[in-house]
């Protein structure tokens, strides 16, 4: 009977290994967080939770792109919400953004690891640029990551090297970038309140 | 003559048919919405298929980084419309996770409980359309019979039949009276024979099982390799859920069974989720003996819901597998980004590979045996 995995012997070999790895704090709340130094330490990262580790389930790849902050004036409603009666003050004016968010202009990605036999997962985290953000792809590894990094591509623009079919899947053909960036500037129309 | 001899011993090996390429949907009765497979034919066999997803898609992610914390809740009903009462919940955990917040136990219990009916009432959808998708129509009318008593429990409690935006971050929308449990116990008591009727109608029906039983096989290692997650990868045997991996909303206290399937064909993902309705019964009567009194939203969630800078990851077992949301905060009164690891959408991209070498009448038995929703698939 083999000793069950645990998070924490997962993430230590994966730091062992990748040379400059680091734990993220503050990671993703109440889970293991691994950051990897380069995208050349991904393959290998991912190699060795599935062959040696036993995290042989890719659950989950995404990414957060940072740049920020957002400006939410006139897009979370500061309307009255009520259109039969003008007394009530409608809810207050969202403040800006709070302080201490990591805002920088990169593509944070997000991998998730699940061990199946004993039920626990790693996530590992890679930063790339947002002027050049490629990585290699787990296609060849992992099924899953065939349609999860079209995904991204599509939403966020990385691009992930030796995809065998790295092709939009979400947006209709006609659409020129990745709508889920942040250098949109949101213009009011109808929709939106006063 | 030469000619009759290749034609008799067939497959003969010069008789190559040309490829052909058809089109099957966006509009087909049998793809539940709006999905489009191209498949490349050989003769009657598959050599190639390719799923085309996107004609659904809104943008919701897009949208809520544009709302607050709140008004959010509405946009996860859209994705699963089938199940939409476990959306609610994996947002709603999320954003407590965020604020370090926990629902009361009142709260907790009908989560439960609500979202339990969900899948049985999902799982319905899936049985009657799964039915005739492969020519039994009369299932059909029997599910959405029992499904509607679910709608109208749901009603009850929440006023809306399909897009409940019931379950918040920090408790429920509203408490369930006296007359409601009641209703809810009789109508358990009522499915428990519909059940065994539906495995005498359909489940065991000799045609059925000839059309289901040894097609679409997924072995454990292809369904993990994929992702599949929900009663897609345990009818191939891999006995996992979420529910008891990382048990929510005291999933824990609950007595249930998981089951699994054995070969990981049609009919085994097709059995896996009858059997689950039984088990949800099971959970939602014991969820009911033991429901706590008690207020049903905690005071730690404000109004405004403001989260501190930071990122959590919330998941639950949805009616279609495991659904998760990474929900990051920069301290604003919107959420800086949401992501939907959506078990749709994964578990369709498998379809590239297992309707390969399959027979054109198989295209729908293994599509449909995924059970997709694509307001899920496209989000």
């Amino acid at each position: 009977m083999k000793t069950p995995a645990t998070r924490e012997a997962a993430a230590a070999a994966l730091l062992e290994r990748c040379s400059d790895a680091r734990l993220a704090e503050p990671g993703v709340k109440n889970y293991l967080t691994v950051r990897l130094a380069s995208p050349k330490d991904l393959l290998a990262a991912a190699r060795l939770l599935k062959g040696e580790l036993g995290f042989g389930y890719l659950e989950m790849i995404t990414a957060v792109d940072w740049l920020g902050p957002m400006k939410l004036e006139g897009l979370v409603s500061s309307r009255n919400p009520n259109p039969f009666t003008d007394k009530l003050p409608g809810p207050p004016v969202p403040p800006a953004a709070g302080a201490g968010a990591p805002y920088r202009p990169v593509l944070d990605l997000l991998w998730s690891f699940g061990n199946l036999r004993d039920g626990v997962k790693v996530f590992l985290r890679l930063e790339v640029p947002r002027d050049h953000p490629e990585v290699p792809s787990l296609a060849g590894e992992f099924a899953a990551a065939d349609w999860q990094e079209r995904e991204v591509y599509d939403l966020l623009g990385v691009r992930f090297a030796g995809h065998p079919n790295l092709t939009k899947i979400l947006t209709p053909d006609f659409i020129n970038g990745h709508p889920l960036r942040k250098d949109y500037a949101h213009e009011k129309d109808s929709y939106d309140g006063d | 003559m030469e000619t009759d001899r290749l034609i008799a011993s067939e497959p003969g090996p010069e008789l190559e048919s040309d490829t052909m390429f058809i089109n099957m949907g966006p509009q087909h009765p049998s793809t539940h919405g709006v999905l489009r497979l191209g498949l490349t034919l050989s003769g009657e066999v598959i050599k190639r298929a390719a799923p085309d997803v996107g004609y659904l898609h809104r943008g919701t992610e897009k949208l809520m980084e544009t709302r607050s914390w709140s008004q959010c809740v509405v946009l996860t009903d859209r994705w699963d419309y089938c199940s939409a009462m476990t959306s609610n919940l994996a947002f709603s955990l999320a954003v407590e996770k965020l604020l370090g917040a926990e629902a009361p136990p009142r709260a907790q219990a009908l989560r439960v409980i609500m979202c339990e009916l969900n899948r049985i009432a999902s799982h319905l959808i899936f049985l009657g359309t799964y039915g005739i998708d492969i020519g039994a129509l009369t299932p059909f009318l029997y599910a959405f019979r029992e499904r509607e008593m679910i709608l109208d429990l749901y009603e009850r409690c929440c006023g809306a039949r399909l897009t409940y935006n019931y379950i918040r971050p920090g408790g429920v929308a509203a408490d369930v009276d006296e007359g409601w449990i009641a209703k809810c116990r009789e109508f358990l008591e009522y499915l428990k024979p519909r059940l065994d009727e539906y495995d005498a109608l359909l489940s065991f029906n000799p045609i059925f099982l000839a059309r289901t039983r040894d097609i679409g096989l997924i072995s454990a290692e292809t369904a993990v390799h994929w992702g599949l997650s929900g009663p897609n990868l345990r009818g191939s045997g891999v006995a996992y859920d979420v529910r008891k991996a990382e048990p929510y909303c005291g999933y824990e206290n609950y007595d249930f069974e998981v089951p699994v399937g054995r070969t990981g064909s049609c009919w085994d993902r097709y059995f896996c989720r009858v059997q689950e309705m039984r088990q949800s019964a099971r959970i939602v009567a014991a969820a009911l003996a033991s429901l706590p009194p008690g207020e049903l939203r905690t005071k730690a969630v404000p109004r405004v819901v403001k989260p501190a800078a930071g990122e959590a990851y919330a998941h639950v077992e949805a009616s279609r597998g495991d659904l998760g949301i990474l929900a990051v905060s920069d301290g604003g009164a919107a959420p800086f980004r949401v992501h939907v690891k959506a078990p749709c959408f994964i578990n369709l991209a498998i379809l590239q590979e297992i309707l390969v070498g399959k027979k054109v009448a198989d295209v729908v038995a293994v599509m449909g045996s995924i059970d997709i929703v694509l307001g899920e698939v496209d989000r």
